[in-house]
């Protein structure tokens, strides 16, 4: 067992059902994380993310009166938020198009559908460790690189420096 | 050396990437340890173990919200059914409630699909998903063939609908 604690690693749990904030919580505090502040809605979160700055933010869609889209490009645009790079892990029960559709377009780095699975999560907190996306700014968008795969049949809009010019192989 | 892309005359670009590194990130250390307890096959087992933990309570919070859906279906509230069916289909997983989040997902996906068409719901279709919701969710063990069969019709049936509702979309 790697049996490591992380005690300067925080997260931030954002979610208004309270069994499934423990739940969470219980995950967070078995992969050895010391700090887990937790919050109900998206205003409340950036509250605490002004005043913790934490390091993961795993955050539920539906909340009111701000819910998870409304925080995430809070985090990612606010002229005050400590860390707009921070990775933001979406754990939802929604699996509208139109729903993933817009919480992408807001910044998240991952999805996680419900239920929640130790492994699905933990996959996750791995890939954003083991592979960090890239961030991309632009005319309305900022937050993770959202072209996730390299599709050698992208026909465009051409919109990125790298997308042109001359590669060395 | 290769072309990558090839590059119009009248380009204008607007988007600017920062790769990794480029950044704040967490410290390379941390980083590892974190990859390591992440891939750990007893760090995992343990958080199973507190998901199962608790199951038991999950599946009273699943009561307490099908008791929440029959009320807003009483008062013929459908804002509140979407939000109480939503709630369902995100607990009911990890209260062991499998078939319960099949049929409360497959009504959430129907009213959302209505919702954007801004179409009024088949109220029978909806009673059908609230009864077998209650139904399913009160089993002693909903996890049979019977909650799944239930699941799957009702799946078909909202497929169904949704299908004639993009249909006459086309149409219009």
């Amino acid at each position: 067992m790697s049996g490591a604690t992380f005690d300067h690693l925080k997260a931030l749990i954002v979610e208004d059902n309270v069994h499934m904030r423990t739940l969470l919580k219980s995950l967070l505090t078995a992969l050895g994380l010391k700090h887990a502040y937790e919050a109900s809605n998206g205003a409340d979160a950036f509250l605490i993310m002004r005043d913790k700055s934490p390091d993961l933010i795993l955050t539920d869609l539906s909340m009111k009166p701000v819910d998870g889209i409304a925080f995430t490009r809070e985090v990612r645009l606010a002229h005050d938020s400590p860390n707009p790079y921070v990775p933001i892990i979406m754990i939802t029960g929604h699996t509208e198009r139109h729903k993933v559709e817009a919480a992408r377009d807001a910044g998240v780095t991952e999805f996680l559908a419900k239920p929640i699975t130790a492994q699905g999560l933990f996959l996750r907190i791995g890939e954003i460790v083991e592979r960090p996306r890239a961030f991309v700014r632009c005319d309305g968008y900022f937050g993770p690189d959202r072209r996730r795969r390299k599709d050698e049949n992208f026909t465009g809009p051409w919109r990125r420096h790298d997308d042109f010019g001359v590669e060395m192989r | 050396m290769t072309l990558k892309k090839p590059s119009p005359p009248h380009r204008r670009i607007r988007a600017v990437k920062i790769p990794p590194g480029g950044y704040p990130a967490l410290p390379r250390k941390v980083a590892l340890q974190l990859l390591e307890a992440v891939q750990d096959p007893e760090v995992i087992a343990t958080a199973a173990r507190a998901i199962a933990d608790k199951a038991e309570e999950m599946r009273g919070a699943v009561l307490r919200h099908v008791e929440s859906l029959e009320q807003a279906a009483r008062a013929a509230d459908q804002t509140r059914i979407f939000e109480q069916a939503h709630e369902i289909r995100g607990l009911a997983g990890n209260a062991g409630l499998i078939a319960t989040g099949r049929i409360a997902n497959n009504l959430c996906k129907y009213l959302d699909a209505l919702g954007q068409a801004g179409r009024q719901p088949d109220q029978e279709l909806v009673a059908l998903h609230l009864e077998a919701i209650g139904r399913a969710a009160h089993a002693e063990d909903e996890a049979t063939r019977l909650g799944d069969a239930v699941a799957n019709e009702l799946a078909h049936l909202v497929d169904k609908k949704l299908a004639e509702i993009n249909d006459s979309a086309r149409r219009a």
